[in-house]
């Protein structure tokens, strides 16, 4: 069964941790590991100077060979960059929107010259979307996967003026925010609305047709956003803060609200994202040591099914290989090409096959051909 | 304080610096030291350049760089690459960042000769309105996919370029390694000598110099760069090379490295762990010796590369910011240059090569 992620920041790997996404995961950490590096010794080389900008980075879990092996022949494709002034990651995001607008056109570019390879196919409108389903029928090993570009966090538009360039350059989904504070307003782990600047950027986004993703809101954010967002909305990367109240996960309501909408919820692979109440200091008790596995990811399925009475909201975005390289995968997810065997989980579980094909991507695919056949 | 005289510096690495070290360039130098965590300190130094300092130091035009290059034993920066599609996505990343600062007012993009007239102009007319005039040039050629993409580059606003940097590039031969160039290099080559883009010979390895000087038809220049004769190793030009500069009517940009300026400076040892013994004066030797050749100061410019891996410490003593970089009008001026000299030197040599390049476009 083909599968379809919800979010992926493929861009971000390659460049920020320097892995060359059309090698196989074997030599993206053999790579890693230093292990065939010989410094030169020629008297003008640099190579044996040493800096602090090496990444404390967790073995790679995606390269295009593996995600082909997985059948996970689309994705929502990321453009990252930020201005990360609070929150978690504030060490690691950027300081100004111009970088985080730079960050964004690097990714951008990336993709763009991978597409040039033939490794990825653009997904920006029903047509390309049919193309690439047409091409997973019968993959072969040079199936390029299908990328739908979405913004990871709104600092990376400049203004509201920009929006249509950034569509033009075939970006079609934009969350507002990220963790903290942001350009547009309060993320998750901060508190308050939006600002002023964000209701112009809500208007342009929903003139060119983008779809909004509303994970990583704030409580107010969300719900001033939607007070004002009439497009279709989804979730790109959160779970049910039911089963684990991290502040990036969707209570509920939320859940409803999206659903009710016609969105879909892509449920994250992140172990923080998945664990039970506790905290990373003091796990809950009777949690697994090596951490949450796939099978955490099912009883978040199962929530939301069970919460909206059925499974046409629920989807995957893992956000394998994200989190700046931090390894928060699920115990049993060596590579993405594990990826099948959450849906093997599902079938074991007594989901239909109707059902398992619309988790794995039939709900990402019905939403994303909607939000392209409306009328603008 | 007397108006700056207007300073062009040709090669600054300012979209790294920003994106790669994460610095706001918009703020003053001393907020970038004050933010600055300590392990980007001690392996980048101190900061020395940011757009509030350009200004300061009379900097209206700066060749801004597109950085990034295959280099996959990086463990300094940590940003060499594997395969030019990264490279492309780093590079064009960095040309976003001059455009959204263009966008925001600060900079502006020098692309024909016209443009640079008109901001010079300005500049000296109402300095502090007129944002700081940036040559799009490249260090290394990776982030360019091939020949064909040049077009697309040149549209951006791409100027001038080098095709390595340190290691070997997908087209040449670099510093710190031995050989010329590779076979991809001469449609390059090509393309850019006939969009009217400057080459920069600072990077190669010694036999690619010499196979590039060959094979390129158009202008050439050296960016970053200081002599053999002075400071022995591969990363200095040779007199040979200096001489070949001249004959094609290039320029020199003589940077403030101590690595390329102190014959006493410890490679081997981090910057932080030790001071340079040398001050502006010792640039002033490296302009001196090109011009003793030339026997005048035409190819004579300054191309600072001020925090293009390396900060305050590795610098010149006398130099904070790069705003003392205006004290080399008193110290050429006490070794008997004329103001006209020094205004060749300070901007007007890269002016006139920038433009008569540019006007040798054929495509």
């Amino acid at each position: 069964v083909l599968i379809a992620d919800g979010h992926l920041p493929l861009a971000a790997s390659a460049l920020a941790l320097r892995r060359d996404l059309t090698q196989a995961v074997p030599v993206l950490r053999e790579r890693e590991s230093g292990a065939r590096r010989v410094p030169s010794r020629h008297k003008d080389s640099l190579e044996r100077r040493v800096g602090p900008l090496l990444a404390g980075q967790g073995p790679a879990r995606v390269g295009l060979p593996e995600m082909r092996a997985g059948r996970v022949g689309l994705a929502v494709a990321l453009l990252g960059g930020r201005v990360q002034t609070s929150g978690p990651d504030q060490a690691r995001g950027g300081r100004t929107r111009e970088v985080a607008y730079a960050i964004a056109r690097s990714h951008l570019a990336y993709y763009r010259a991978l597409v040039g390879e033939g490794e990825l196919a653009w997904v920006r409108d029903v047509a390309e979307l049919d193309a690439c389903l047409g091409a997973w029928e019968r993959p072969t090993a040079r199936t390029p996967v299908g990328v739908i570009l979405a913004i990871e966090c709104a600092d990376a538009i400049l203004d509201a003026a920009q929006v249509a360039e950034w569509h033009r350059a075939g970006v079609r989904s934009v969350a507002l925010t990220h963790l903290g504070l942001h350009v547009y307003g309060h993320g998750a782990h901060a508190r308050g609305g939006l600002f002023p600047a964000a209701y112009p950027l809500l208007d342009a986004l929903a003139a060119s047709g983008i779809v909004l993703d509303l994970g990583r809101l704030a409580t107010l954010a969300l719900r001033e956003t939607l007070d004002r967002w009439r497009g279709p909305v989804w979730v790109s990367h959160a779970n049910a803060a039911a089963l684990a109240p991290a502040p990036e996960n969707l209570g509920d309501e939320a859940i409803r609200a999206v659903a009710g909408r016609g969105g879909v919820v892509s449920l994250a692979c992140s172990a923080a994202l998945l664990t039970p109440p506790g905290t990373d200091a003091a796990p809950a008790a009777g949690a697994d040591a090596a951490g949450p596995s796939l099978s955490a990811v099912a009883d978040h399925v199962d929530h939301v099914c069970q919460l909206l009475g059925g499974a046409d909201h629920v989807a995957l975005g893992t956000g394998l290989d994200g989190s700046f390289g931090r390894d928060v995968a699920p115990a049993d997810v060596d590579t993405i090409a594990d990826l099948p065997r959450f849906l093997d989980i599902l079938r074991s579980r007594g989901y239909g096959a109707d059902d398992v094909r619309k988790i794995a991507h039939g709900n990402l695919v019905r939403f994303f051909r909607a939000a392209w056949s409306r009328p603008r | 304080m007397t108006t700056p005289l207007l300073l062009v510096d040709s090669h600054l690495d300012l979209s790294f610096s920003a994106i790669q070290l994460q610095r706001d360039l918009t703020v003053p130098v001393s907020a970038v030291r004050a933010h600055d965590p300590e392990p980007l300190v001690r392996s980048f130094g101190t900061c020395t350049v940011t757009f509030p300092e350009l200004r300061r130091g009379g900097v209206g035009i700066v060749f801004g760089t597109v950085m990034t290059r295959i280099d996959p034993n990086d463990r300094w920066t940590a940003t060499g690459m594997y395969v030019q599609s990264q490279c492309h996505g780093i590079g064009v990343g960095h040309l976003a960042y001059y455009q959204a600062l263009e966008r925001a007012g600060v900079l502006r993009f020098l692309r024909t000769p016209d443009e640079v007239d008109r901001h010079v102009a300005d500049w000296e007319g109402d300095g502090e309105r007129t944002p700081i005039g940036l040559v799009l040039a490249m260090e290394s050629a990776d982030s360019i996919l091939g020949p064909e993409q040049v077009p697309e580059w040149y549209e951006a606003g791409l100027r001038m370029v080098s095709i390595s940097h340190y290691g070997v590039s997908s087209y040449a031969h670099g510093t710190g390694t031995e050989g010329g160039l590779l076979p991809r290099a001469k449609p390059l080559l090509d393309a850019l000598a006939a969009h009217g883009i400057i080459l920069d010979l600072t990077h190669f390895a010694d036999q690619a110099f010499w196979e590039a000087v060959d094979a390129f038809g158009g202008a050439v220049g050296a960016s970053h760069h200081n002599c053999r004769a002075l400071v022995p190793g591969q990363r200095q030009l040779s007199d040979d090379m200096i001489r070949v500069l001249i004959e094609r009517d290039g320029v020199i940009g003589v940077a403030c490295d101590a690595w390329m300026l102190d014959t006493r400076w410890e490679r081997e040892l981090p910057g932080c762990e030790q001071r340079a013994h040398v001050t502006l004066d010792a640039m002033a030797d490296h302009l001196d010796h090109i011009a003793q050749m030339a026997g005048s100061a035409r190819h004579c410019g300054i191309g600072s590369d001020l925090d293009g891996g390396y900060g305050q410490e590795q610098s010149p003593l006398d130099l904070d910011t790069i705003a003392d970089l205006q004290r080399l009008v008193g110290i050429l001026d006490r070794r008997g240059y004329s103001m006209a000299d020094i205004r060749g030197i300070f901007s007007g040599n890269w002016l006139r090569l920038l433009k008569d390049a540019w006007r040798r476009k054929t495509t």
